[in-house]
């Protein structure tokens, strides 16, 4: 522990706590001492501060000691009275404001770093006018009545020479009238130590009279008492002194080479022996005398047990008499004053143990008489006394606190008190390290007085900084707290410094309430005083405050365009946070060799387009031989990795605007700041690549005027905005021209999607820098994309993993080449299912060179594809009708080729210059859904000398596709005949408005002969259906491929009824050939798409089901004409369950005369096998009391049931050889168990069982024979058909392969017998 | 009265501050959180020597301002809670009590995998429980 004299206390206490000297002078010796620019004090001030003064001192005890440092304070006695309040606090206030604007002009642009700070040495965090303010702060207190250290303890007379008798002088300065009101009216002791000091002007005369004066007045006064001081030796002033002793007591600013400027070295001399004689040789045995007097009479009267007895009961005794609330009234001859007044003595000659006992005696009495102000003033002087004792700490704070809660119990009385007791306080916890508890003090401290509790709270805060660990949130909110109190007393500078350092807590961290605050106040501030530029950098900082509520980002928003207004200039920020960039969205869209016909299509995936055109453009290893190789020549090295653009094609640059705030900001100008340097092969001579850079920039603004044009497009999010029902309002202005001037204004609300597009017109390279803005039309915000942006998403960057993110926008401007522009004609947006359209392609050629080799590739080839040239002008739908007799080739012949979806346009094919190139298109929506269609097309430059060789035009479209018609198709074998089946076609209309017009069935494929069984006109009057309705329509299919070989003829094809119409009959609607061009393309699409093969047709069947819609709601590029829908089907299969059919065929009615004999009727039974294996088919009879009609069916199923029982698990070799016995129980037993009375009227005869053999696909007859007994109608079902498929060849048809055997019961056939008359 | 509950998380960065009161002071509250911040680090630093409180979350009354009283509380993963109450005699049970819920409220908040850890909590429901649980001392300290 250091000497607690040597700590800031210690050294404070002994320069302020010492004893004071009532100085009394008449204004001659003023006039004097002003000639030297001082007053008299301020003259002998220097010299009153004694560091080594070596004097013994010898109080209450016996044992002397010396005292080396001495200081004494000197008053003038019009000075000595408690100081004026209002005018001590103005004097503060001057002290505070000055601090403030020095501290103010000195302050660094950047607050510092917190971590910086606390690395710092305390002095230089710490203000150091802090010092100064609380010193004036305390010495506001001074000569108090309640203390005694004030007190002056001699009193100097001074009279100048000059004066009319001077001994008479002397005696009117120390006239009552005019002392202090201190030792007036009794509270202090008029009776000091006067010393009389004569003081002689050297300029005026010589100090003769002087000293003659001085032996008079020795004579008069005694002679200890008496001095001559002469002045002002030199005569010609001009004395300069090299240390001037002055200036720290003089700290108005004057021209300090006139100070003292008539005293010289002897002078001076002369005043220090004089300051030296008066406190060694006067004051302090003064002091020590008066001490040893006051000893004594307190240990008279107090001290003792008798006494103390005495003087509680006397005390008590006084407490009922007085009352007042300042406690008693003590004069300077009370017991009480005399110990004050003797601890402080001995306080001030540092005999601490005196004072403290004699300041512990009067502190119980003043606490007993309530003379609470008198009893914190002592227990402050305890406090200070055990410090500087350096004994008991806990006893030195205590009695600290216990003083500063008196003076705070005490009011407002108190509240100075309490001001300076707190500091006093805080500097000892300082000293001990206890800097959190000095911080908790130094906030007690603050008053009412705003100004002083600000520079309390932020002295608080600094020592929350230097405190161990450093809290640093304390520190940050006292700083906060400080700036408000200084705000509210307009010293704002101050404010605008605390809340400085504030930042440094809160900056970084996200307790953006807090910092937002900081930061605005800080920028109104400086806006206040007028620093525009520093408000409005503090401002931009809470600009983009989107958790705060709507009214604050408003005041925000204000205050900042107004600051901004005031500047009268135009901000230009780099990063201006409003509006957000969102810098992922950054989107480059260019075009090299891939060339785009609209956004949407430069907005799909690379990827997408890299499958499409895989198989189409030049593969890399074979291009390495020719334009790649060309390439790294022409290109030099550094630049090889850039993106190549093409003279006077647009780059477009997508820029997402994001708004955070809730109210509206408004943008304009956004513009693209750009750089286009010359090719640096141009200059490449000097192989020096590190130059390339340098001219670059020299040329930048002109190149950048002569060469780029900028053109804005905007884009809105307008289901956002609608959706935040706000509203919109946008202004654009395009501009083109060459100058890059141009003006957007959009008021924006959350999302602004921007495209911004850089046209270079020459060859160089061009450079993205960045985008620029103005918010308000005041402040520009720039955004550099490549220093904050990381990973930036360049759209089309192919080579993207390999690059630097920045160098994505730089790009290789290469001379123009030819682009072609492609659209597509009145292709619909949405549109039905089945909508069936020719297109027109249009390709066209702007520039100068001609382009071939063209090739196009679609996606989605069951929607779309590339039609014959010479369908270019047909009139759709006209073309697709039937025309009689005509060849029915139009169809593709190169299938394979179609599929790949490439379609290679002729080699004579190319676009001109300047000419426009069209070509038809098939288009079918094939199924509902959302559809993306991409297409393609390939060509080459003819102009081989390019970069570039070939380019691709890519071209993207998205349909709608809603569901129309549902169309289903059942196809059930006709009982009646074997190669006829019966089709049902069910029709459902899907769409909730549209109808329908049904026009046509047709098959495909030559071996189906379709009709209608009934009149579409009896089903459907109307032909149209409606939203909602459903059609179902029967038809006759004839396999006509099966009669034709059977029948061997031959019908020619315009007879074939491989269509049916369904419109009106008689109508002349003419058919759709479903066999030639656009149908039969889209059908072989869809086979492809619903089938793998186009094997095993057999039993399978395609329709195509054409209907039309005459009017529709859709948006469709011809409104004129209906559109055509078809409806294909594939595949449709038998519903039958055996491949095994067959028909029996013989007479229905016959006559016959039963009287002469049986009737023997005879029956050909035809089977078929429709399968692709070859089939074993037995045939079983039996003969059952198929007697009438009813029953047999019963019977048959029966038996059926029980000889499939049999033959399947019982006797199996006993139904091989003996069937007719079989047959024959079987039949009697069933004769029994149904009646015994019905008799069976038929029996089979010839064999019971016969079996076949069918090759795969064949028919072949069995004859079967009954003999009919009685007349009557029978039903001959009384067989089974035993069927099964022996070998299959191929084992494709598992479903098939499943089921192959079985029992098929026999059909009726009734046969009449009539007796013949 | 709680006029204040936070959550403030292991860097000292606010999770959730709501106040509930009917005046603006929000930003004053912000700072007596901020501030008491302070005050938590310095009790995790010098923990108290007595053995129950080893491992207590409940860090106490942290400081005592004119007007409030500030609370804290130290989850495990050094996420601090903070109480700032107008009542001026409030039962260290009651305190603790709250915390206790206030803590399995929060639990079940950050548990929810669409909350990012680190970021503040923006679910509604946490919220409503919040204002229950504050509701409830209310009722708890008034009775």
């Amino acid at each position: 522990m250091v000497d607690p004299a040597n700590t800031p206390l210690g050294k404070m206490l002994l320069e302020e706590i010492t004893p004071v000297v009532m100085v009394l002078c008449t204004p001659l010796v003023e006039e004097s001492c002003l000639k030297n620019g001082l007053s008299f004090i301020q003259m002998l001030s220097p010299f009153s501060n004694f560091t080594n003064i070596d004097v013994p001192v010898r109080t209450a005890s016996d044992q002397p000691y010396r005292l080396q440092k001495f200081k004494l304070r000197l008053f003038y006695a019009s000075d000595i009275r408690q100081p004026n309040l209002e005018a001590a606090k103005k004097r503060l206030k001057e002290v505070i404001t000055q601090a403030g604007e020095k501290d103010f002009s000195e302050m660094s642009s950047d607050p510092a770093e917190v971590r910086d700070l606390l690395s710092r040495p305390e002095s230089e965090i710490i203000p150091t006018w802090f010092q100064f303010f609380n010193k004036e702060l305390v010495r506001t207190l001074s000569f108090s009545d309640h203390e005694a250290f004030d007190h002056p303890v001699a009193c100097l007379l001074v009279v100048s020479s000059k004066d009319e008798e001077p001994i008479n002088r002397f005696v009117d300065l120390f006239n009552t009238n005019k002392l202090p009101s201190l030792l007036n009216d009794g509270a202090m002791d008029p009776k000091i130590l006067k010393h009389y000091l004569l003081v002689h002007d050297n300029q005026d005369s010589d100090s003769e009279k002087a000293t003659k004066l001085l032996t008079e007045m020795k004579n008069t006064f005694g002679p200890n008492d008496c001095q001559l001081l002469c002045i002002n030796s030199s005569q010609d002033g001009q004395i300069h002194h090299q240390e001037n002793p002055w200036a720290p007591f003089k700290s108005d600013a004057l021209p300090s080479n006139n100070i003292g400027c008539f005293l010289n070295i002897d002078d001076l001399n002369e005043i220090k022996d004089l300051m030296q004689e008066l406190s060694s040789k006067h004051i302090i045995p003064y002091m020590e005398q008066k001490i040893r007097i006051l000893n004594q009479q307190v240990s008279a009267t107090r001290k003792g047990f008798k006494n103390q007895i005495k003087n509680l009961w006397w005390r008590k005794g006084k407490e009922d008499a007085l009352d007042s609330p300042d406690g008693p009234v003590y004069t300077f001859s009370s017991v009480e004053s005399q110990i004050r007044i003797l601890g402080d003595f001995a306080f001030m000659l540092r005999d601490y143990e005196l004072a403290l006992s004699n300041y512990r005696l009067i502190s119980t009495d003043y606490k007993l008489d309530k003379a609470w102000k008198r009893y914190a003033g002592v227990q402050e002087m305890m406090g200070l006394t055990y410090f500087l004792l350096d004994q008991s700490r806990k006893e030195a704070e205590y009695c600290m606190e216990n003083a500063f809660n008196t003076y705070i119990k005490l009011g407002p009385a108190g509240q100075q008190n309490a001001i300076r007791c707190g500091l006093w306080w805080v500097e000892m916890l300082k000293t001990r390290d206890q800097v959190k508890e000095a911080a908790t003090v130094y906030f007690r401290i603050c008053s009412e007085d705003p100004l002083h509790s600000a520079v309390m709270l932020e002295q608080a805060s600094f020592c929350y900084l230097l405190s161990k660990p450093p809290m640093l949130h304390k520190y940050g909110f006292h700083l906060v707290l400080s700036g408000d109190h200084y705000k509210k007393c307009d010293q704002i500078k101050h404010a605008i410094r605390t809340y400085r350092n504030a930042v440094s807590v809160y900056k970084g961290t996200t307790w953006s309430l807090i910092k937002d605050h900081v930061y605005f106040h800080i920028g109104q501030w400086y806006a206040f005083l007028g620093m525009y530029d520093i408000a409005v950098s503090h401002m931009l900082e809470v600009l983009a405050s989107s958790h705060q509520s709507k009214k604050t980002q408003e005041l925000f928003l204000r205050d900042f365009l107004q600051t901004v207004q005031k500047s009268g200039k135009t901000f230009e920020v780099l990063k201006l946070q409003l509006p957000v960039i969102n810098s992922s969205s950054i989107k480059v869209i260019f075009e090299d060799h891939r060339t785009y016909a609209s956004a949407a299509a430069a907005s799909v995936r690379e990827r997408i387009w890299r499958s499409l055109e895989e198989d189409m453009v030049p593969s890399l290893s074979t291009a390495r031989t020719n334009w790649l190789e060309l390439q790294s020549k022409l290109i030099p090295k550094k630049y090889k990795e850039s993106n190549i653009c093409v003279a006077g094609e647009a780059i477009k640059v997508g820029i997402e605007f994001k708004n955070p705030l809730h109210i509206p900001i408004s943008i304009s100008s956004v513009s693209l700041i750009c750089k286009l340097s010359p090719n640096p092969e141009e200059r490449n001579s000097d192989e020096n690549s590190s130059n390339l850079e340098l001219p670059n920039e020299e040329n930048e603004t002109s190149t950048s005027s002569r060469y780029v044009c900028v053109v804005f497009v905007i884009y809105m999010h307008t289901n956002i905005f609608n959706s935040l029902n706000n509203y919109l309002c946008l202004y654009v202005y395009l501009a083109c021209i060459s100058a890059c001037v141009n003006v957007v204004y959009a008021r924006i609300f959350n999302f602004l999607q921007v495209q911004l597009t850089v046209t270079p017109m020459a060859e160089g390279i061009l450079k993205i820098v960045g985008v620029k803005w103005k918010l308000s039309s005041s402040v520009v915000g720039f955004y550099n994309f490549e220093s904050s942006s990381v990973n930036k998403k360049v759209a089309k960057g192919r080579r993207k993993a390999k690059h630097p993110p920045g160098d994505n926008l730089k790009f290789i401007v290469i001379k123009s080449l030819p682009k072609l522009e492609g659209r597509i004609h009145s292709l619909p947006e949405k549109t039905y299912t089945g909508d069936l359209r020719h297109l027109v392609l249009q390709l066209s050629n702007q520039s100068k060179v001609p382009v071939k080799n063209l090739k196009m590739k679609i996606s989605n080839p069951r929607f779309l594809y590339a039609g014959n040239q010479r369908e270019l002008n047909v009139e759709f739908p006209a073309c697709l009708e039937k025309k009689t007799n005509a060849e029915q080739g139009g169809g593709h012949t190169n299938n394979n080729k179609m599929l790949q979806n490439l379609f290679v346009f002729p080699e004579d094919i190319s676009v001109k210059e300047e000419t426009s190139l069209s070509w038809p298109l098939w288009f079918r929506a094939a199924i509902p859904g959302n559809i993306s269609l991409y297409i393609t097309i390939y060509y080459e430059m003819e102009d081989v000398s390019n970069i570039m060789k070939y380019r691709t035009l890519r071209m993207h479209y998205n349909l709608q596709v809603l569901p129309s018609l549902d169309v289903s198709f059942e196809l059930s074998p006709c009982p009646s005949r074997l190669q006829d089946f019966l089709l049902r076609m069910d029709v459902v209309n899907k769409t909730s408005s549209e109808c329908f017009q049904v026009h046509q069935l047709s098959s495909v494929g030559r071996q189906w002969e379709i009709s209608l069984l009934q009149p579409v006109n009896s089903i459907l009057p109307s032909q149209s259906l409606f939203a909602g309705q459903a059609l179902s329509c029967f038809f006759m299919l004839k396999d006509r491929r099966k009669s034709s070989t059977s029948e061997d003829s031959i019908l020619s094809p315009s007879l074939l009824q491989s269509d049916v119409t369904l419109g009106r009959q008689g109508n002349n609607e003419a058919l759709f050939d479903v066999s030639c061009s656009p149908l039969a393309d889209f059908h072989s699409f869809e086979r492809m798409q619903q089938g793998m093969s186009d094997q095993g047709v057999e039993n399978k069947t395609d329709f195509i089901f054409i209907s039309q819609l005459v009017k529709g709601n859709t948006d469709s590029g011809a409104p004129s004409t209906p559109l055509l829908f078809s409806h294909h089907a594939c595949r449709c299969s038998l519903s039958r369950m055996s491949p095994v059919s067959w028909l029996i065929d013989g007479p229905q009615t016959i006559e016959h005369d039963f009287a002469a004999s049986l009737c023997e009727v005879k029956l050909k039974m035809t089977i078929s096998n429709s399968s692709d294996s070859v089939a074993s088919v037995r045939v079983n009879t039996f003969d059952s009391p198929s007697n009438g009609i009813q029953s047999s069916d019963a019977a048959g199923t029966q038996t059926g049931v029980s000889s499939e029982n049999q033959s399947g698990w019982f006797d199996i070799p006993a139904v091989n050889d003996m069937k007719v016995i079989t047959t024959d129980a079987l039949a009697t037993r069933l004769a029994k168990s149904l009646s015994m009375e019905s008799v069976s009227q038929f029996i089979w005869s010839g064999s019971s069982s016969t079996k076949v053999e069918l090759q795969p696909r064949s028919t072949a007859e069995i004859p079967l024979q009954i003999c009919v007994f009685a007349p009557g109608i029978y039903n001959l079902s009384n067989y089974t058909l035993n069927w099964n498929l022996i070998s299959t060849k191929d084992e494709e048809n598992q479903g098939e392969a499943d089921k192959s055997s079985g029992v098929c019961q026999g059909y009726p056939y009734y046969l009449t017998l009539l007796q013949s008359s | 009265m709680i006029v204040c509950v936070a959550v403030v998380g292991h860097q000292n960065n606010p999770l959730y501050i709501q106040s509930f009161t009917d005046a603006d002071d929000a930003l004053k509250l912000h700072h007596i959180v901020h501030c008491s911040l302070d005050v938590v680090d310095e009790r995790v630093n010098n923990p108290k020597r007595s053995g129950p409180t080893l491992n207590e979350t409940f860090l106490g009354l942290l400081y005592p301002t004119e007007n409030y009283k500030v609370y804290g509380y130290l989850t495990n993963t050094k996420v601090k809670f903070i109480l700032v109450t107008t009542d001026l005699d409030v039962r260290d049970v009651d305190v603790r009590n709250f915390f206790k819920r206030f803590h399995a409220a929060y639990a079940d908040a950050v548990s929810n995998p669409f909350h990012m850890p680190g970021k503040k909590i923006t679910s509604r429901t946490f919220a409503e429980r919040v204002s229950t649980i504050v509701k409830s001392f209310g009722f708890s300290s008034a009775g």
